[in-house]
């Protein structure tokens, strides 16, 4: 296919994309990997080398963001709690997948691991947007379930990078710049941000941008994957950037404008709804498979931090989109999965974007709304929003 | 007759012409003047958290600046205005707010849709009518 007439048609579906996106309230990726879906499967849209690396790049972007957004001050306050149900949350679909798909559908142990990580990811981005609109992020139950989601993120990211990398000297090579980088990251940033930042020609940017490729250089170079030293960077940077606006703007703007519309249009280009329809069973088990190995691994400690609250805690855990893609994605790209495994994969993770939130906001609401359980000062109850 | 109420403010011509009925109740009965503005777009299913949270800062510098708007409007006629942005859905967030907080009366704009949306769905206006507990006066 011609460069040129692919770069128009996914600049077409990226600008339809946004538009869509500001009509629906419903968010850009979601929307950008369903015409991706159109564009592979009815326009005949297919992948080329250029698309592909700068759909590895904003999958590494994405991670960066996801590690710059943790707030490490709830993460500190609420460590015992997340470690317990955010690693619960990882490890019990992440072996239950792998079970299924080894032992049940045969798939190889490789491609195993890739959809036990797909399937164990949460997104925090979904959980997040439920938690800002009932007014839950201020309160203890929102504290513990964002400090887990940011522990199921960094099981995902390890577990991306460390299953699969091939241990050679260049794993040393990749390892040893990755620890230096991610060290000296907190120490050189504000000065560069400083001296250099609030210019249009924005060399901060380009310098996050430089760090991201060297990561993606060693990583091939060592045969792993820079998902986890881009996650520690963006979390070791996550106070500069909480304390920088101006900057957590641009970048944002630079990524959603530019960068991870080709990482969600292409993944779902990669979606092959013929193949999709032939393996519609395994689809179905594969996300009854996440939930049900996500509810027994979360629920039962849910049911003990936050007792009241231990459903509702457990469907927003159970949650996926943008981790569970970044795995399949790799799965795909490095050949360990074919396209009928990451239609599956991804259409899984998708739909647990979407059925657990419905659910958890129509059953489950929580009951400091309902019930009266936080209390103002003033005798009402306090719903969350602010006073302007 | 009425002590506390509260006005749905979205900046709608419909919710500037219920602030303006608002503020001339809460004149005459010397009442409280609360209102309710509801960030009711904000992107489900987001990739990331600073997509949620540059949605809300946009939503959040529209309605404050809406909302100085209005409480200057409601000062010149000597009512204080206390004003309060949630985010959530437009009917909910108002029954649940007039509810908890013991308002004695609630005013909105009148928000018309089509005829079919309106059969399908109940109108905004309808819907929040029908479930606030106090008296509620739609204004045209």
């Amino acid at each position: 296919m011609p460069d040129h007439y692919l770069a128009l048609i996914i600049g077409l579906l990226v600008f339809l994309g946004s538009l869509i996106s500001v009509e629906t309230g419903i968010s850009v990726a979601l929307i950008e990997i369903t015409l991706g879906v159109i564009g592979g499967n009815f326009l005949k849209v297919t992948s080329t080398p250029w698309l592909t690396f700068l759909s590895g790049f904003g999958g590494i972007l994405l991670t960066f963001l996801a590690g710059a957004e943790v707030d490490l001050v709830i993460l500190r306050e609420k460590a015992k709690e997340s470690l317990l149900i955010g690693g619960f949350s990882f490890f019990a679909p992440f072996l239950g997948t792998i079970v299924y798909c080894h032992w049940i559908a045969h798939w190889s142990l490789n491609a195993s691991l890739i959809g036990g990580i797909a399937l164990s990811t949460t997104s925090l981005a979904v959980v997040y947007a439920v938690l800002v609109e009932t007014g839950l992020t201020n309160y203890e139950i929102g504290k513990i379930i964002m400090a887990s989601c940011f522990i199921t993120d960094l099981g995902t990211a390890l577990a991306l990078s460390l299953i699969f990398a091939e241990f050679n000297a260049f794993t040393l090579v990749f390892a040893g710049v990755s620890i230096v980088v991610i060290f000296i990251m907190p120490k050189i940033s504000p000065s560069i941000f400083k001296r250099y930042g609030e210019r249009v020609i924005e060399p901060e940017i380009k310098f996050l941008f430089l760090v991201l490729f060297l990561f993606i250089y060693v990583a091939k170079l060592g045969s792993s994957h820079a998902i986890l030293p881009a996650f520690v960077t963006g979390l070791v940077l996550s106070k500069n950037f909480s304390e920088n606006r101006l900057l957590q703007r641009k970048l944002r703007i630079i990524a959603f404008a530019m960068i991870t519309p080709f990482f969600f249009i292409n993944g779902g280009m990669n979606i092959s709804l013929k193949l999709l329809y032939q393996h519609l069973g395994l689809f179905i088990i594969l996300f009854g498979v996440k939930q049900v190995t996500k509810i027994a691994g979360i629920y039962p400690l849910a049911k003990r931090y936050v007792p009241k609250e231990a459903m509702f805690t457990t469907l927003l855990m159970s949650t996926g989109l943008t981790m569970g893609t970044i795995s399949s994605t790799f799965g795909l790209s490095s050949g360990i999965i074919d396209q009928g495994q990451f239609s599956v994969l991804v259409a899984a993770v998708v739909i647990s974007a979407i059925l657990p939130t419905f659910i958890a906001q129509k059953w489950f609401y929580p009951s400091h709304v309902t019930n009266g359980d936080n209390v103002d000062k003033t005798g009402n109850q306090n719903l969350g929003g602010e006073d302007v | 007759m009425f002590r506390k109420i509260l006005v749905g403010y979205d900046g709608s011509e419909g919710a500037k012409k219920a602030l303006r009925t608002a503020v001339d109740i809460a004149k005459h009965y010397g009442a409280e003047l609360h209102s309710i503005s509801v960030e009711e777009d904000l992107p489900h299913y987001a990739a990331t958290v600073g997509e949620v949270l540059e949605a809300k800062a946009e939503k959040n510098g529209y309605f404050a600046k809406l909302n100085q708007e209005a409480k200057e409007m409601a000062a010149k006629e000597g009512v204080v205005l206390h004003a309060k942005v949630v985010a959530g859905h437009e009917v909910e967030a108002i029954v649940d707010y007039a509810k908890d907080h013991h308002f004695d009366l609630v005013v909105i704009g009148f928000m018309g849709h089509s005829k079919i949306y309106d059969r399908v769905w109940g109108s905004t206006s309808q819907n929040i009518a029908r479930l606030v507990p106090c008296t509620v006066m739609v204004v045209k």
